[in-house]
């Protein structure tokens, strides 16, 4: 069970090495963002099959946190960097 | 090779290319995109390391809360970045340069010569856990043994909210930081900021609660909190409050407050500053910490904001 555990987390970090690939191509900031989050998700499923392989369940916590702060960063993304983007999906930002 | 040597060389690899990229990209806001994702996979690197307190330090505070501020700063500069197009002559990028390579020169030669048993105090802090009854090393350290800096990193916190609101203008002094975000009530943002909050501030308690026996503590559990109350103002739900607002200054000298006048109390009915009696160690601990958190949370949360902008009406 482990080993096939451990063969998943290797998977999911070939995945991440693909949203490293994905960011380095871009093009667009938004395109690197959505990367970002792929990263994201990918690394709370690598925290959690790691914790399991390992034997460390406060890794558990620590994908919470990333769920939680990886949400909190896109938004922050969108609102301060959708102003000066000229993308059509600016409408549900009208700061002044 | 085993499966775990490999995928400790993927997982370095993964994170160097990061690094490499955000330092090479010319485009500011892109480095800080990148630096996000750099921050994520260093917190699997500090798990893979067992130090798990770490992690959920770089989590919060380096892929959540520095990245975003990063973002901030970026989006700032963006429009002044085009404009004056200032770039660096090749003398001072080739002087950058060297002077980083010698400086990861120095850093990998110091890692290469550390001695084979390094000196640690582990041992005697697990042998003296019974004196806090704390479980956890790290909060043990933190609250206890080494009480003293952890209070005089709270006072820098302060110091920095005093810095970022002293660039406040003459006339927005003491007004609301950053500007006023407006959002579609029924729009997905703001559905977004009703949604996870809630589930936010549970694990945020959470994070803290565990710290006493388990990895976690304020920092990280006010990390989580300030970032619930950055969504709720960034989707218009909520207003920054005036930085005038006695309630809010109160809150924030709490921390460094009550953990001062418990050192003086140590002073006076103990043996030394900062010197819990035994028997009330863990129940002092944990009231500095309630307060800490709050704190920590409206700092975070003030220093991400910026400085005020808009005076009270």
């Amino acid at each position: 069970m482990t080993e096939f555990l451990t063969a998943a987390v290797g998977f999911i970090l070939a995945m991440l090495a693909l949203g490293l690939v994905s960011i380095l191509r871009g093009p667009g900031d938004t395109d690197r963002m959505m990367a970002a989050q792929l990263i994201g998700t990918a690394g709370i499923a690598a925290l959690l099959l790691l914790g399991t392989v390992t034997g460390v369940p406060a890794a558990v916590d620590v994908a919470l946190t990333l769920a939680l702060l990886a949400t909190f960063a896109s938004i922050a993304f969108v609102k301060k960097g959708l102003s000066s983007l000229d993308t059509d999906g600016a409408g549900i930002t009208e700061d002044k | 090779m085993s499966i775990a040597t490999v995928f400790e060389v993927v997982l370095a690899t993964v994170v160097l290319g990061f690094g490499f990229w955000t330092t090479a990209v010319r485009k500011t806001y892109s480095a800080a995109v990148g630096f996000v994702a750099y921050g994520l996979l260093v917190a699997l690197i500090w798990v893979r390391l067992d130090a798990v307190d770490v992690a959920l330090t770089e989590a919060a505070i380096s892929g959540g809360l520095g990245g975003v501020l990063l973002l901030g700063a970026a989006a700032r500069l963006r429009d002044s970045e085009t404009t004056a197009a200032e770039a660096p002559g090749n003398l001072t990028r080739a002087c950058a340069a060297v002077l980083s390579v010698l400086i990861a020169a120095a850093l990998a030669g110091a890692v290469w010569l550390l001695p084979e048993h390094a000196p640690t105090l582990a041992p005697r802090i697990v042998a003296n856990a019974w004196a806090t009854s704390l479980a956890n090393p790290v909060t043990n350290v933190l609250m206890a043994f080494r009480a003293m800096d952890t209070m005089l990193e709270k006072v820098v916190l302060l110091l920095a909210i005093i810095g970022v609101w002293s660039l406040a203008p003459d006339t927005a002094w003491g007004g609301r930081p950053g500007p006023c975000h407006r959002a579609d009530p029924n729009g997905v943002l703001a559905f977004l900021a009703r949604l996870l909050p809630p589930v936010g501030i549970v694990v945020g308690i959470y994070v803290f609660w565990t710290g006493a026996d388990h990895p976690g503590g304020a920092f990280q559990g006010g990390a989580i909190l300030a970032s619930m109350w950055l969504l709720a103002i960034m989707a218009g739900l909520a207003d920054t409050p005036a930085t005038s607002r006695r309630w809010l200054r109160c809150i924030l000298i709490a921390g460094p407050g009550l953990f001062l006048a418990v050192g003086l109390g140590g002073l006076w009915f103990g043996s030394a500053f900062l010197a819990y009696p035994a028997a009330y160690a863990k129940p002092l601990i944990l009231g500095i910490e309630v307060a800490m958190i709050l704190t920590i949370a409206a700092t975070l949360g003030l220093l991400l904001a910026g400085a005020p902008e808009r005076s009270v009406k």
